[in-house]
């Protein structure tokens, strides 16, 4: 398992650039697109480790097609010139009513469907490389029908899930959706992702994706649990950070998952997180 | 860890409160123990912060935690259909200087308020622009946001003062865009900015 970290402001490089020197991540994750003014041949010679692309912003499901085209054109150069390990977006609402939404919102699983599928595929056609999608940390029911529709989207239009483990475990704690309601989707996938959540600040408190804290001792359990699952040749974790930026909490995270996923790590027995 | 699943009588998804997100009065509509109240809450939420913390002088003329701004306003941003997007604090300046609180507006909240809406903008927009050119206090007062140019930099705001002051901005605000990250391409006219 390759272990790699966010890197989305450009204020946090000294902390990236200390955990490449420490060892302790095997490459960077660019959140891409708040990257795109600077000269390619700076951002390509950034670091010398593999990079995964991470895209937070082209809302390709609701955005228009000739911003798409214009971002996907800059995508696409960034994309060949740096060959990243893997290239993913983002399946949520951005907008209603042409309002944004500044928290994102789930989409409807069944009711978008159709509108989805479609604009996965030209979305995929316009960048050129297979996507990976990653799954919303659900805080109300429609969690539910999430791992069936990340199944069928990737039959029907060839897409990857980028899997995030402690979204699953969000969506287990706030709505009850079976974290092995998604061992197929985790069997399938090459690239994941895991961060910290908090609980909202009223009650009945709700799990907050917030990418803020240490990994919580369930996310851990899941991801010991499925060890193997997680593990296969290519596989990559991206450890999540945007606030709190702790060096030593982080390197403790990232050494907790190092060991998890060390060559020589005993795997325990494949068994359902404990509640 | 507890499962939170308890006391729900019927199914729920985010799609359902969509009109909610971004309106406090809607958070009434659903009682305060149900986990759609706690959405509603985290999402609007989001918009404080977004507000208060960038621009914390506002919290000198409102109360405390914000409300007697944060709340009206919101309100009439849904009534004017306003979309909340890079210019959320531009339209935050022109209900000030409509509302209760316009004589305690300062020149100084009111750049900083325009300083963010350029620093949203430059983190925000995913066009090819590389800046944003914002109308000042005045004719010859510019605010100009730069996306990060390299990889150890932010996002700049910088404020200039021209000699030649440049033709009447639009009201509210202007904005035009440059491609590059310098202000030499020349005045390309204003466009009033969106709502």
């Amino acid at each position: 398992m390759k272990i790699g970290f966010n890197f989305t402001l450009g204020e946090t490089l000294p902390l990236v650039r200390s955990l490449l020197a420490s060892g302790r991540i095997d490459y960077v994750e660019l959140l891409i697109d708040n990257f795109l003014a600077i000269p390619e041949e700076e951002l390509a010679a950034g670091f010398d480790v593999p990079v995964g692309f991470h895209i937070m912003f082209s809302k390709f499901i609701e955005n228009d097609a000739v911003a798409l085209d214009s971002l996907a054109s800059r995508l696409r150069r960034l994309i060949d010139r740096m060959s990243p390990l893997y290239v993913s977006d983002h399946v949520a609402r951005f907008t209603h009513d042409g309002r944004q939404l500044y928290h994102l919102a789930e989409i409807d699983y069944a009711a978008d469907y159709g509108r989805v599928r479609e604009r996965v595929d030209w979305w995929q056609q316009r960048l050129g490389r297979r996507l990976f999608l990653e799954n919303y940390p659900s805080i109300l029911d429609g969690g539910h029908d999430a791992p069936a529709f990340f199944e069928r989207l990737c039959r029907d239009t060839g897409c990857g899930v980028l899997f995030d483990a402690s979204n699953a475990v969000c969506a287990h704690l706030n709505c009850g959706v079976p974290l092995e309601a998604w061992d197929g989707i985790i069997d399938a996938a090459s690239h994941f992702h895991t961060a910290g959540y908090n609980l909202s600040i009223l009650q009945p408190h709700l799990v907050l994706d917030t990418h803020d804290r240490a990994l919580s001792d369930a996310t851990m359990a899941f991801l010991e649990s499925r060890r193997e699952r997680f593990d296969t040749p290519g596989a990559t974790m991206t450890y999540e950070r945007d606030d709190n930026f702790d060096e030593l909490d982080i390197a403790s995270d990232l050494d907790r998952l190092r060991a998890l996923f060390a060559d020589d790590a005993v795997a325990p027995p494949v068994e359902r997180a404990a509640p | 860890m507890t499962v939170m699943t308890q006391g729900r009588a019927e199914r729920l998804i985010d799609a359902n409160l969509l009109e909610a997100l971004t309106v406090p009065a809607r958070q009434g509509d659903y009682p305060r123990e149900s986990r759609a109240f706690v959405r509603i809450d985290t999402s609007l939420r989001i918009y404080w912060h977004t507000l208060f913390d960038i621009c914390p002088g506002l919290l000198e003329l409102s109360s405390p935690d914000g409300l007697s701004i944060f709340r009206p306003f919101m309100a009439w941003a849904a009534d004017e259909g306003l979309s909340l997007n890079w210019t959320y604090y531009l339209w935050v300046d022109v209900w000030l200087r409509r509302s209760p609180f316009a004589g305690r507006v300062t020149p100084e909240l009111r750049l900083s308020l325009i300083g963010a809406s350029a620093a949203r903008w430059a983190t925000g927009d995913r066009s090819e622009a590389g800046g944003i050119v914002l109308s000042g206090l005045d004719a010859a007062d510019l605010v100009c946001g730069w996306k990060a140019r390299s990889i150890d930099a932010g996002r700049q705001i910088e404020r200039i003062e021209l000699e030649d002051p440049l033709p009447a901005a639009p009201e509210p605000f202007g904005f035009f865009t440059v491609p590059g990250g310098e202000l030499d391409g020349g005045f390309p006219g204003w466009t009033p900015i969106p709502r």
